[in-house]
């Protein structure tokens, strides 16, 4: 462990919290346009083909996606939970709460993981793929294109979320933040946040309507 | 005005501890370094060596269409040859060179800072540019694409050239543009050194800030449209393909969505390089610093809404086309702004005809030219014309090549002395800064012509009647070429043999020239407290700190 | 000098959170229980997404204002959370603009007003489908 863990360039390490919060803020702001091209995409073959994207709608099992948006949710409060017991420098708690939200992102990937395989039975699957029964109109292929798009890039940014709480619940058991500096601790939080937050959309374009 | 001699061939008399001899000069050092100086320096070099290639591309080009039918290459190699001078050119050249390079190097500087906020940040966004190069130029070298430098669906989803590798190099190079964007932003924001409000930062500094919201908000769209393409040549989802119901058009959107505002990565940039050298080589205020100031950010803002005029003639509805057509000649509006100012703070101004100053005046030309005709082109009914001939390429060319180029030129010979504590022979930059304006204009007016007289662009062979002004291009493009080539040979020359350069030998007041040239690793030994605004030459307030007093200091004794 | 480090980001630490954030955590589980149940009662189209949408607003907004403490630190990290939401909208909106008032024959096969989807959807012709696979 480093003796401090102020950078050189920076006076203060309020000032060094300030930025590396603010660059994070920019980071998700990124992230957030890097969904909204799906999103779009999703608007638009919605808006061309609204009986297709409805029918398929509710061919999903929508109980899957009830319980998940429930599981991210609880999740974020975990890691909210976490951070607040970084503020007050408890590492060790901080690892705890960490280590429970990454165990309900392994329930909500395990859950997403048993709706994938039913879809490849199913023959629910994108473009030229698709092979269900169920819901023939054109534009159903479309919505299974952009349902495993947006599922699948939400689903890799869950892992990557997962990974940033592991790595910052182990430091944090190791004693590695204080009250006074818990920066990265805030970050880790903010972005797997992120991840709750775009779920929060994903659910009732996807599942709902 | 000619600051005193100084010791002839050695900087290190002048400048002892420097950041190209601190804190060592191996090569790990460079390749491990998180000095902002050396970064910028390093980016420089590779945006060089691409715009080399880019370069190279553009003379074959050329070359291949001084007669109508085969003259040195078969229609497949053209292809190619377009679609590789647009990417290096664009992704590899232009929208890194003045951010990433002259940016890295002077913002930190601009602002007192030590460094920029996020260093290691930096240094990545280095090697992704390098992977992102390396990733592209694989794709070149196993076969190349033929798409062009836009991958308009359905053709770039079913093309058999190699596509995908140089979408997933032009995707990386995004993530590196992004956090040259963040870092930006971020360092504005919270490492301005005391007394530094906003009102007093160098147009420079706001230039690339605005420059950097472009690149945080547009830059993610294009790399998730691409990785689309990319999954779509892999599996054929048809995301763009309306086989599937998909909208081959929604690519354009997604696509310009990025790629319109990215020619504000360019220009923003350029303007901001114009924006120091005009008041350096006037010895005058900027004229209305507010107002370009703010331009800037609403060239960004407006930026954003004029996609859709690259979709006119796409089978974009009339309603969008109407829209997108008035909102794209709004740019034109923050743009005079910024040129009026240029113009008014030559007003009265004691100009020194120097190098720089020479590109600032083709700047000027071409960005106005270019932009006039940008704004014939937004409207609906003459795009309709000239849409996909040689007038849009005559006119991007103009703003992209003549104004960013002259930026980059300007910039190079203005900040030689600062990066390297060298000066460069003015009388050779003179030469060349002619024969390069002069080249250019005889490369792209032609092209003008031969677009309003129906030449469209991206063909192999035209007609006969076309030939004159094609011969006419091709002989401005040499021209050209032999002008960059000799900037090339006297840059590196002075580079071992240039006059030490002091720590400001155009007597400018922007606070980059506070420091020694080359600067100490560390910028400022103590953090400076800032007085005054930018190149504030108006004298009543001026505190210059002790070495900038001119003369320069003596010689060392040898 | 920076603009003023939001002094209250720091004091905000000493204050507790989680009253507040179990508050929105209930909230957030409400307002999920509604939204599936509305979207069971099968609104007429519209109305259907208009309520989605705006519960998932709302439930954004909670996430970003309190768990992302939005809601303490103000300027710059706001403005940016903002600005790219005025881009996801403007993206979106110019985007749907454009297809809803093309002329219908320029919008894919199978919408309204286009032409009709090739055959089957499920399977195009043969040879379309060959000439997309070739390598």
């Amino acid at each position: 462990m480093q003796a401090s863990p102020l950078a050189h360039h920076f006076e203060n390490l309020e000032k060094q919290a300030h930025a590396a919060r603010l660059g994070m803020w920019l980071f998700l702001a990124t992230e957030i346009l890097l969904f909204t091209v799906l999103f779009a995409a999703y608007a638009l073959y919605r808006f061309l083909f609204p009986e297709a994207f409805a029918l398929s709608s509710r061919a999903l099992e929508t109980w899957v996606g009830f319980v998940n948006t429930i599981v991210l949710v609880t999740s974020s409060l975990t890691v909210a939970t976490g951070l607040h017991s970084a503020t007050r420098g408890d590492g060790r708690k901080t690892a705890l709460w960490f280590g429970i939200s990454v165990l309900l992102a392994v329930v909500f990937l395990v859950l997403k993981a048993y709706e994938y395989n039913h879809h490849f039975h199913t023959g629910q699957l994108p473009g030229r793929f698709y092979t269900y029964e169920g819901v023939k109109a054109p534009g159903a292929p479309m919505y299974f294109t952009l349902y495993f798009l947006i599922t699948g890039l939400h689903a890799i940014h869950v892992i990557v979320g997962m990974t940033v709480l592991v790595v910052i619940g182990a430091l944090a058991r190791k004693g590695r933040y204080t009250a006074a500096y818990h920066v990265p601790v805030e970050l880790g939080a903010l972005y797997w946040h992120l991840v709750d937050l775009i779920w929060i959309f994903v659910f009732p374009l996807i599942y709902l309507i | 005005m000619k600051p005193s001699p100084l010791p002839s061939d050695d900087v290190a008399a002048y400048a002892p501890r420097n950041y190209l001899n601190a804190p060592a000069t191996g090569l790990m050092s460079w390749l491990n370094t998180r000095d902002h100086k050396r970064i910028g320096v390093m980016f420089l070099i590779a945006t060089t060596i691409a715009f080399a290639v880019g370069g190279l591309f553009a003379m074959l080009i050329r070359l291949e269409l001084l007669t109508p039918g085969p003259t040195v290459m078969d229609p497949m190699t053209y292809n190619r040859m377009f679609t590789l001078h647009g990417v290096v050119m664009i992704f590899l050249f232009m929208i890194p060179v003045i951010p990433s390079g002259f940016g890295n190097f002077l913002v930190p500087l601009m602002i007192g800072a030590k460094d920029v906020a996020f260093p290691k940040l930096n240094l990545l966004s280095f090697y992704l540019y390098l992977i992102g190069a390396v990733v592209a130029l694989a794709g070149m070298i196993w076969g190349g694409a033929d798409t062009g430098w836009t991958f308009y669906t359905p053709y770039s989803t079913d093309t058999i050239t190699k596509v995908t590798p140089i979408l997933l190099g032009a995707f990386i190079l995004g993530f590196s543009s992004i956090l040259t964007g963040l870092n930006f932003i971020v360092t504005t924001h919270t490492m301005r050194a005391p007394g530094m409000g906003w009102m007093r930062m160098p147009l420079f500094v706001w230039s690339i800030y605005a420059t950097s919201i472009i690149q945080i908000l547009a830059t993610p769209v294009l790399g998730m449209t691409l990785l689309l393409v990319v999954v779509d040549r892999a599996f054929h989802l048809g995301v763009f393909d309306p086989t599937w119901g998909g909208d081959p058009v929604l690519f354009q959107h997604f696509f310009w969505f990025y790629s319109h505002p990215a020619v504000y990565i360019m220009v923003l940039p350029a303007m901001a390089v114009i924006s120091e050298v005009v008041c350096t080589f006037s010895h005058k205020n900027i004229f209305g610093y507010k107002a370009v100031a703010y331009s800037s950010l609403g060239i960004a803002f407006v930026g954003f809404f004029t996609w859709g005029h690259h979709l006119f003639t796409s089978g974009q509805s009339a309603f969008d086309a109407g829209i997108f057509g008035i909102l794209s000649m709004f740019v034109g509006i923050f743009t005079a702004i910024k040129v009026f100012n240029w113009t008014a703070t030559l007003y009265k101004g004691s100009i020194s005809f120097k190098t720089p100053f020479a590109y600032f005046v083709g700047f000027l030309f071409f960005l106005v030219f270019g932009g006039m005709t940008g704004v014939a082109l937004a409207t609906v009914s003459l795009d309709v014309h000239w849409h996909d001939t040689y007038f849009v390429v005559a006119h991007f060319h103009f703003i992209m090549v003549g104004a960013v180029m002259m930026a980059f030129l300007a910039a190079l010979h203005y900040w030689f002395p600062k990066i390297t504590g060298r000066t460069y022979p003015e009388g050779w930059g003179l030469v060349a800064a002619v024969m390069i304006i002069l080249g250019f204009n005889f490369t792209f007016i032609p092209q003008f012509l031969l677009g309003n007289m129906g030449m469209p662009r991206r063909y192999y062979s035209y007609s006969e009647r076309f030939q004159a002004l094609n011969v006419a291009s091709t002989a401005g493009a040499s021209v050209l070429a032999i002008g960059l080539t000799i900037i090339l040979v006297y840059l590196l020359v002075s580079l071992r043999y240039g006059r030490v350069a002091g720590s400001n030998p155009w007597l400018s007041r922007g606070f980059e020239w506070d420091t020694p040239s080359p600067p100490p690793p560390e910028n400022y030994p103590v953090t400076p407290v800032i007085e005054h605004g930018p190149h504030d030459y108006d004298g009543e307030n001026i505190t210059l700190p002790p070495h900038q007093h001119a003369p320069e200091p003596e010689p060392h004794a040898s | 000098m920076a603009e003023p480090v939001a002094h209250d980001e720091h004091a905000a630490t000493h204050r507790s959170h989680m009253p507040v954030y179990l508050g929105v955590w209930v909230a957030l589980l409400v307002l999920t229980v509604v939204t599936y149940a509305v979207a069971k009662v099968h609104l007429p189209g519209a109305w259907a997404v208009a309520v989605a949408l705006l519960i998932a607003s709302l439930k954004g907004a909670l996430v970003a204002l309190f768990f992302m403490h939005l809601w303490d630190q103000r300027g710059a990290n706001r403005l940016v959370f903002l600005t790219s939401l005025v881009f996801v909208a403007l993206l979106i909106g110019l985007v749907i603009a454009d297809n809803a008032t093309r002329f219908p024959l320029a919008n894919p096969p199978g919408t309204r007003g286009a032409l009709p989807a090739e055959g089957s959807v499920r399977e195009p012709p043969a040879a379309n489908v060959q000439q997309r696979n070739r390598p």
